[in-house]
């Protein structure tokens, strides 16, 4: 059984397309819509919690029709049994922190006992236990964060969806929350959909990922095959840490396949060879820049793909360095994990090399 | 539900403003048309008077929104960014006027200014041998005076914020580039209020150009006529309700075009990007010595807009009638007999009592009729939300004359006409953009996503409604309710034509009174209202710990 099923789904605002005919299926655990602001992701969202209705498509929850504007079905965001947290989190400012996850178990008329003794222990899963008659004011955005989480799951809905909730924290308790959330939705055990346009916030929390742009899906897959694997030139940029340039593949060998890159000065660049590919066609090469190599001696022979270079510059970030080789006309910026001593600035026109393995490189076919 | 409710409230308001339209193309006295035509359009037009009156409108609303708008910013300016002595009660004293109803402030500034009875005249006379009648309260000037006063605290809250929340680098930023206080001040932080002071004095122009108490008490005897003044005399004294409806017209374009240029000051107000919400801490300038000196206006502002007319009006509710001899012997010819014959009289009791019913009943509907409104267009997805927003603020363009006068038209011949439900009704119509905009504001400010956490656990609209929507707003509520409590109660425009023998309201008793010279009863029934006000503002103030902006 699907947990949730997309068909179709379309929505435009005025002349901007926000959803383009958008279709996938998810069976249990986290999924993520990635993808940059406006790419339609949150709208994606709020149309499977009923807030917008699509102008085309369905949507099951599941096995059950929410939305299907073919055959006028819209259940209303109320009966569709789910939970979402908010960006801002939405708590009611004029209600405690009890009063606000007991809100919807009110509204199911639940018995009193049974409500005190509900949002008590989802209070004590989100650690938030003895904070109970705090107004959402007098807690820190971490903690606000909880309540909402809190309010959604003392419904115990079948899914839960949340919209960048982690957006309003700063980067260190971000990321503390990430892992915390994934814990917390693992061991309620219920299937969560999760926005974001953090790569590294989606690939942490989630099972799967959904790569959005332009109200398209470029790309639905595992976070390592949407890192690893990119099939889309828009998702190898998104994803990050890599360089893009173009290239046209000359010939295929077994498993690899050669690709010409006039930006390099017109190397030739081995790599895996992508499922459809042949020789004379345009693509684009994808070069997962914190796995280059740098060394200023040159490599052994037989390794993949050394290119000769000119540093130009180095940038300390801490624990990573930016290294900037000039190749051809192409500056390649490489990421390496700590500074290497014996890696000099060669301004003066000094050589550099650089080696990419044959793995670190995904070709995109663009025809 | 809430479509529902928001229709009826569109209908009571379109009513009148409809039947006004229509009733200006036809001829014909009350309850009879006669036919399509230009008649009355007609006589507006080929009246001799018609250029005279509409200079005299323009002038008298230009004026006192100058007059009141410039000393408003002046104040603002002076509690905001200098260091005038005793700020705390510096920054109030501004405010303290609003609380005498208008019709109030007309009666006492005309028994001070009156040209052969008036005080301040006798004074001269008396003290100072000086025979000419140097104070007229029946002319141009006498009305700029009093409406111009009644225009200051609408310019003080406007600017007060823009002084008080104007980021100092601006000014900082003038200093290093050399330029001083004083030129910094004219170059800078005024051109920097420009827009605020314009929405305000369009504002206060829109409420000269609607204002009825001044233009009638004062205008009339002085024979200076405005549009306002001519359409209570049509309707009230010659009956012809076309001649009404078209005066009436011309005012409503007059106030539509000036409405316009609010819409647009405001606009480009809120596109000065420099002014924010942000809590600068502003400099206060060192003026010297000045600062006695702007205290000393601050205080001045304080007795004319308040303690002059207030003393005034006790005195004379306190005298056994007004001339200016008896009002000298005061205090040893200290009667109260006023009160006796005020409290005896059942036109005041009746209206006394119908004026509070009324008020607090119209805020309650008033405010409820604007949330649910306001709910409507933003909160569901109801069709017609736009037609809604217009409709809800179209009464801002009609005098509250005029829409009396278009309900008078409506009720004639109906149960509702002489009954309190026509008066109801006139004052919800009058008060309800004030309701709906402070509830459109206020729902706006409200952070979508609350709403929606609620649908999305569970709640229906009137969960969300009820639960969320009502009890967030319930600070702007509370404000709402009192502001058009206050305003009601002392409401003579809308009330003066739906009143009836036996359906009388307060204030309009008290017009009456002026009008046929009881000036000591008035003044009496006047007293009586202003102890209601600061009673009911006391136990707002500290019983609910309620602030006051308006």
């Amino acid at each position: 059984m699907a947990i949730l099923k997309v068909e179709g789904l379309s929505k435009f605002y005025k002349d901007v397309k926000a959803l383009d005919n958008v279709s996938f299926e998810f069976d249990h655990g986290i999924l993520s819509f990635l993808g940059p602001s406006g790419c339609g992701k949150t709208t994606l969202l709020r149309s499977i919690a009923g807030l917008e209705v699509p102008d085309t498509g369905s949507i099951s929850i599941a096995d059950k029709i929410q939305t299907s504007i073919e055959r006028g079905i819209l259940v209303p965001p109320y009966s569709r049994a789910i939970g979402f947290v908010f960006q801002s989190y939405a708590l009611w400012p004029h209600m405690t922190v009890f009063s606000n996850v007991a809100f919807g178990l009110k509204l199911r008329k639940k018995s009193e006992e049974e409500i005190k003794r509900k949002v008590m222990s989802t209070l004590d899963l989100v650690g938030l236990q003895g904070r109970e008659q705090r107004y959402p004011s007098q807690l820190s955005g971490g903690q606000q964060q909880r309540v909402a989480l809190a309010r959604s799951l003392a419904l115990e809905p079948r899914l839960i969806l949340l919209d960048e909730p982690l957006s309003n924290l700063d980067a260190k308790l971000r990321e503390e929350m990430r892992v915390e959330l994934k814990k917390l939705i693992k061991k309620v055990g219920i299937s969560a959909l999760y926005v974001t346009h953090d790569q590294d916030e989606a690939f942490t929390i989630s099972d799967a990922v959904v790569v959005m742009d332009g109200g398209k899906i470029l790309q639905y897959g595992t976070p390592d095959e949407i890192y690893n694997r990119p099939l889309h030139p828009f998702v190898a940029a998104f994803v990050g840490h890599a360089a893009l340039v173009d290239g046209k593949v000359v010939r295929i060998e077994g498993d690899n396949c050669l690709v010409n890159v006039p930006d390099f000065n017109g190397a030739d660049l081995i790599s895996l060879a992508p499922k459809t590919v042949a020789a004379g066609d345009t693509c684009k090469v994808v070069i997962r820049t914190t796995e280059v190599k740098l060394s200023h001696d040159g490599f052994p022979k037989g390794t993949d793909n050394v290119l000769e270079g000119l540093m130009t510059s180095r940038e300390y970030r801490g624990g990573l360095t930016d290294h900037r080789v000039q190749i051809g006309s192409k500056e390649l910026v490489v990421t390496s994990h700590k500074l290497c001593p014996m890696i000099r600035v060669n301004g003066d026109g000094g050589k550099t090399f650089v080696s990419i393995d044959r793995s670190s490189i995904s070709v995109i076919v663009t025809h | 539900m809430p479509l529902i409710a928001s229709a009826l409230a569109g209908a009571a308001i379109m009513t009148p403003v409809l039947v006004v339209m229509w009733r200006s193309f036809t001829s014909g006295k009350l309850g009879f048309t006669v036919g399509l035509n230009l008649t009355n359009y007609l006589r507006v037009f080929g009246d001799k008077d018609i250029l005279p009156m509409l200079s005299n409108s323009v002038v008298y609303a230009a004026g006192s929104a100058l007059l009141g708008t410039v000393l408003g910013a002046f104040l603002a300016w002076i509690v905001a960014r200098t260091n005038t002595p005793g700020k705390a009660l510096v920054e109030l004293l501004p405010l303290y006027p609003i609380l005498m109803p208008p019709i109030m402030k007309n009666i006492a500034w005309i028994l001070l200014l009156a040209p052969r009875s008036g005080i301040l005249n006798g004074m001269l006379q008396h003290f100072f041998g000086i025979e000419t009648l140097v104070f007229n309260a029946f002319t141009m000037a006498g009305m700029v005076w009093v409406f111009g006063l009644a225009c200051v605290p609408l310019g003080y809250l406007f600017l007060l914020p823009v002084f008080l929340s104007f980021d100092p680098s601006l000014e900082e930023s003038a200093y290093i580039a050399g330029s001083k206080p004083v030129n910094t001040m004219f170059k800078i932080t005024f051109p920097l209020a420009i827009p605020a002071f314009t929405s305000a004095l369009v504002l206060n122009f829109l409420r000269g150009l609607r204002s009825f108490e001044t233009p009638v008490l004062q205008g009339t005897p002085g024979n200076i006529k405005v549009f306002v003044s001519r359409v209570y005399d049509s309707m009230a004294l010659e009956f012809n309700t076309g001649l009404a409806t078209a005066y009436s017209v011309v005012l409503v374009v007059l106030s539509v075009i000036t409405l316009y240029f609010y819409i647009r000051a405001t606009r480009f107000s809120e596109r000065y990007a420099t002014i924010t919400g942000k809590g600068y801490r502003v400099k206060v300038i060192d003026i010297g010595p000045w600062k006695y000196l702007t205290f000393l206006a601050v205080f001045l502002y304080f007795l004319a807009g308040i303690v002059l007319p207030f003393i005034v009006l006790i005195v004379v509710s306190m005298i056994p009638y007004f001339d200016y001899d008896t009002f000298m012997q005061f205090p040893s010819n200290a009667v109260l007999t006023n009160y006796y014959t005020v409290m005896k009289h059942p036109s005041f009791v009746t209206g006394l009592y119908n004026s509070l019913i009324l008020s607090v009943t119209i805020a309650i509907v008033t405010v409820l009729a604007g949330i649910v409104m306001a709910f409507t267009i933003y909160r569901t997805r109801a069709a017609g939300a736009k037609v809604f927003e217009f409709i809800g603020t179209l009464p801002l363009a009609f005098p509250p004359l005029v829409l009396s006068v278009g309900l008078l038209i409506i009720f004639i011949g109906t149960p509702l006409y002489n009954s309190l439900w026509a008066l109801g009704i006139g004052l919800f119509v009058a008060y309800f953009p004030y309701a709906f905009r402070n509830a459109s504001g206020s729902i706006v400010n409200i952070h979508k996503e609350l709403d929606e956490a609620a649908w999305v656990h569970g709640a229906r609209w009137r969960h969300v409604f009820f639960k969320i929507t009502l009890p967030i707003l319930k600070p702007s509520v509370g404000g709402a309710l009192f502001y058009i409590f206050i305003e009601a109660i002392r409401n003579v425009d809308v009330a003066v034509l739906l009143t009836a023998p036996g359906k009388e309201y307060g204030p309009v008793t008290l017009f009456e009174y002026f009008r046929v010279g009881q000036w000591a009863e008035a003044a009496a029934g006047g007293v009586i209202y202003l102890i209601i006000l600061i009673v009911a503002v006391s136990v707002a103030k500290f019983a609910f710990k309620m602030k006051f902006s308006l």
